[in-house]
């Protein structure tokens, strides 16, 4: 593909503008006439707290959203994206969390995917050139300082490399503009600092980056600007130099920073406790929140769903301080008290079925006689969970999937409410869910803990622990690194810390 | 607003009623043999052997599954029931049908559930596994005996009870205790939950590889007592019987409503678009449309109520 003429030219300049970016999903408001902008050979970072915008903003930004109304100019030119291939052709590029690439091609046809070098064959039948695609592959790579065999298919590599050869791809489509999601959340220190000479040489080249990350301190030292959204809302846009990672933290709370956080409560009788022997073993009481938090990739949520017989691991747990058990599959758990809100909610959720139904099928054998489904008594226990959560709109018949996701979620924890359970695992409990939904999750885990239940929550979000859990176990490469008690004071920065940002 | 969407949604459901009623009533207008008595107790004989199939059906398609094997199935339970039946009497005949069909529903719903292979291809397999093995055990010869089958089970495939056919009586007896199974046991709405997001019906506890090996068991258990209703209705065991049944099942459940990707269906929507099948049948035969002509027909009916399944996915 050529690129423009007038992309080629400019080095400095106006890179994208946003004007009065808005969009909804349904009743929520995902983003609230937000205006952003990033110059050529800029690093401009966005941060915010989930749920806060930035997911929708850089879908808009990369053509897999239409903003409701608002004005999006790359190079001084208006554009309206319709679609991802849209978006790329004006010379935006995302390189998504979750990489998306063919495992079993190989690097340099990975890199050619999409549109590949082609030559005549016979002067005739188009063909691709394998050579230049190899070339090809071979130029970018290097500008990468990345040498690896162009043959070998993308599955065998790491995290680290096939975001190199993600980011390779988008050289050779001449993107100008980069945004990378998280682009550190799954690498180890290394590896980080190598993508960071790539990023500056990128810049020194004068392309955009438009650069999100929850790892403030990486921000700070990174970010030319950095661009702050809460609630759907540009809060603050910051200069390099005239910020630190506190700042930060205020604007993306803000009022949240004085949500009460939680009393602390005594934890009494261990309700599961691990007792195979494991670096990350886990016990959890009554009246207990715990937190685990983790990097991607840290094994922070693994934690979780072992408990619950996914992984399987099949771990030995003992219950209530008596019986052992072995958990090989999630039934083994729920028939000892244990419910699990998945990260992925169509995972927690049978979308097709209503409200009603999925609230009642972890107890439907208990509650019920294998012959008769006690309907009244259903229909009570359905009434009263979808009352006591809040659970919009209150209709039980509703189609699951038809609800927001804050509701979704909320459906999720009544599951396991009306199944009566002791102890919940949650895996990332508010990732994507507005603000209020979200502080309602938090006041239901912390109520949960209050009338006796114990708690495991894993999460990246280290303001969200920090309000809702006791202690606080930091993760690493599937070891606890360190241990915070609420008693000491949860504070966010020490966490961040102990999960070893970059430095 | 709400209650135009759910008028809508609520006509949606019953598109295979009106459809059934609109055929019905075409047909009754371009030919006077169609509503003769003679007519419709064939038609309601041969739906309701063609009914007892898609029930089975049914239930493996809400559960996410999918079988070809209830043709093939059929005809091995009219066999081993005509041959145990010349041996041990009646009773024992019946039953092993039976259980030869929930034999072969068995062996689906390990391989399915249990060693994971496509549904697909493993009841593609058993189709003609088990077609193979019906003119292995018969020699390609119908099973009926020097002196044929035991008389009474022979009346019961021509006797009236109430007035109404024996055979149809199966069905109608079939679809109560069924339904209540489906809709008011928890067995029944694991199935649903299954079918509709097996990952997440495995998260909340439910058994998700008994489910579906049990719905594979239903439904050749059914094939098998299709295949006992068929031999009482020809008198013998044919190994050649119940080929194509598979389709026309398929068919039906999914012109009855239910949802290829699981998770959705209704039984008496089914038995509903049994008889849509079989009079689209009766009524091209009445109307002396060329026999090649029913096939296309017949196949382009299948392709429309799969691409409005299709279209009602995507809402």
């Amino acid at each position: 593909m050529n690129a423009p003429a007038d992309r080629s030219a400019s080095v400095s300049g106006n890179a994208i503008t946003v004007s009065g970016l808005s969009k909804s999903f349904g009743a929520t408001r995902a983003l609230h006439s937000v205006d952003f902008s990033v110059d050529f050979g800029e690093t401009h970072a966005l941060v915010g707290e989930n749920g806060a915008g930035k997911s929708t903003l850089i879908r808009i930004l990369g053509g897999v959203h239409r903003a409701d109304s608002g004005a999006i100019s790359i190079a001084g030119r208006e554009h309206s994206f319709g679609s991802p291939h849209e978006a790329i052709l004006a010379g935006v590029v995302t390189i998504p969390q979750e990489l998306r690439m063919v495992p079993a091609l190989s690097i340099a046809e990975n890199i050619a995917l999409g549109n590949p070098p082609t030559r005549a064959l016979f002067g005739l039948l188009p063909v691709i050139d394998r050579r230049r695609m190899r070339e090809e592959a071979q130029h970018y790579l290097q500008q990468l300082n990345f040498s690896a065999d162009l043959d070998r298919p993308v599955h065998s590599l790491s995290f680290a490399e096939r975001q190199l050869v993600a980011i390779a791809k988008a050289l050779r489509l001449k993107c100008r503009i980069f945004i990378l999601d998280e682009p550190t959340a799954a690498l180890e220190d290394r590896e980080i600092e190598r993508l960071f000479a790539v990023i500056a040489r990128m810049k020194a080249q004068g392309t955009a980056i438009i650069y999100i990350s929850h790892r403030l301190d990486e921000i700070v030292t990174l970010a030319d600007r950095c661009t702050v959204l809460r609630d759907g809302k540009c809060v603050a846009t910051r200069v390099r130099g005239r910020f630190t990672t506190a700042d930060l933290i205020e604007d993306m709370t803000g009022k949240m920073a004085e949500e009460v956080a939680a009393e602390p409560l005594e934890p009494g009788q261990p309700l599961l406790e691990e007792i195979d022997d494991r670096t990350d073993r886990m016990t959890v009481r009554r009246n207990e929140a715990i937190g685990l938090a983790g990097l991607l990739g840290s094994g922070s949520d693994r934690i979780v769903r072992r408990l619950f017989g996914i992984t399987g691991e099949r771990p030995q747990i003992r219950i209530a301080g008596d019986s052992v058990r072995r958990f090989a599959r999630p039934a083994d758990a729920i028939r000892s008290d244990i419910g699990f809100v998945p990260g992925d909610r169509s995972l927690g959720l049978v979308m097709n079925l209503s409200v009603r139904d999925n609230i009642l099928l972890p107890s439907l054998t208990r509650d019920n006689s294998p012959l008769w489904i006690n309907r009244k008594a259903g229909d009570v226990v359905v009434r009263e969970l979808m009352e006591l959560l809040d659970v919009r709109p209150r209709r039980p018949d509703l189609r699951v999937g038809s609800l927001s996701g804050g509701n979704q979620q909320k459906v999720i924890i009544a599951k396991w409410l009306a199944r009566r359970v002791t102890t919940l695992l949650l895996d990332e409990p508010t990732h994507g869910i507005d603000i209020a939904a979200k502080m309602h999750v938090h006041a239901l885990i912390r109520q949960f803990t209050r009338d006796g239940g114990g708690v495991i929550v894993s999460s990246s979000d280290i303001p969200e622990l920090a309000r809702i859990c006791d202690t606080v176990l930091s993760v690493k490469n599937r070891r606890i690194v360190s241990r915070i008690d609420r008693r000491e004071g949860i504070d966010e920065n020490r966490l961040r810390a102990s999960l070893g940002g970059t430095h | 607003m709400t209650s135009g969407a759910n008028l809508s949604a609520r006509l949606l459901g019953q598109i295979p009623l009106l459809t059934l009623a609109g055929l019905c009533i075409v047909t009754a207008l371009l030919t006077d043999r169609f509503l003769s008595p003679i007519n419709l107790s064939n038609i309601l004989v041969q739906s309701s052997i063609m009914a007892v199939i898609a029930m089975g059906m049914t239930f493996v398609i809400i559960g996410g599954g999918f079988d070809l094997s209830v043709g093939s199935t059929a005809a091995l339970s009219a066999c081993v029931a005509a041959m145990v039946m010349l041996e041990a009497g009646i009773a024992a005949g019946v039953i092993a049908g039976i259980v030869a069909g929930a034999l072969v529903g068995l062996v689906n719903g390990v391989i399915i559930a249990y060693f994971k292979v496509n549904p697909f291809i493993t009841t593609l397999g058993t189709m003609v596994l088990v077609r193979g093995v019906v003119f292995l055990i018969t020699g390609g010869a119908p099973v009926e005996g020097e002196y044929g089958l035991p008389s009474s089970f022979v009346v019961f495939g021509s006797m009236r009870i109430l007035g109404i056919h024996a055979l149809v009586w199966v069905p109608i007896i079939l679809l109560i205790v069924l339904s209540w199974v489906l809709h008011a046991t928890p067995f029944g709405r694991q199935i649903y939950a299954t079918g509709g997001g097996r990952e997440a019906a495995f998260l909340s506890g439910v058994p998700v590889q008994k489910i579906t090996a049990s719905t594979y068991i239903i439904c050749g258990a059914l094939a098998g007592v299709a295949g006992v209703m068929l031999a009482a209705r020809l008198q013998s065991g044919q190994p050649t019987a119940g080929e194509f049944y598979e389709l026309t099942a398929i068919a039906a459940v999914v012109l009855g409503g239910a949802a290829l990707h699981g998770g959705e269906g209704t039984l008496y929507k089914s038995v509903i678009g049994v008889f849509i099948m079989i009079i689209l049948g009766n009524s091209l035969n009445l109307l002396n449309v060329d026999s090649y002509w029913q096939r296309v027909a017949i196949g382009a009916v299948i392709i429309v109520a799969a691409a409005a399944d299709s279209l009602r996915s995507k809402r």
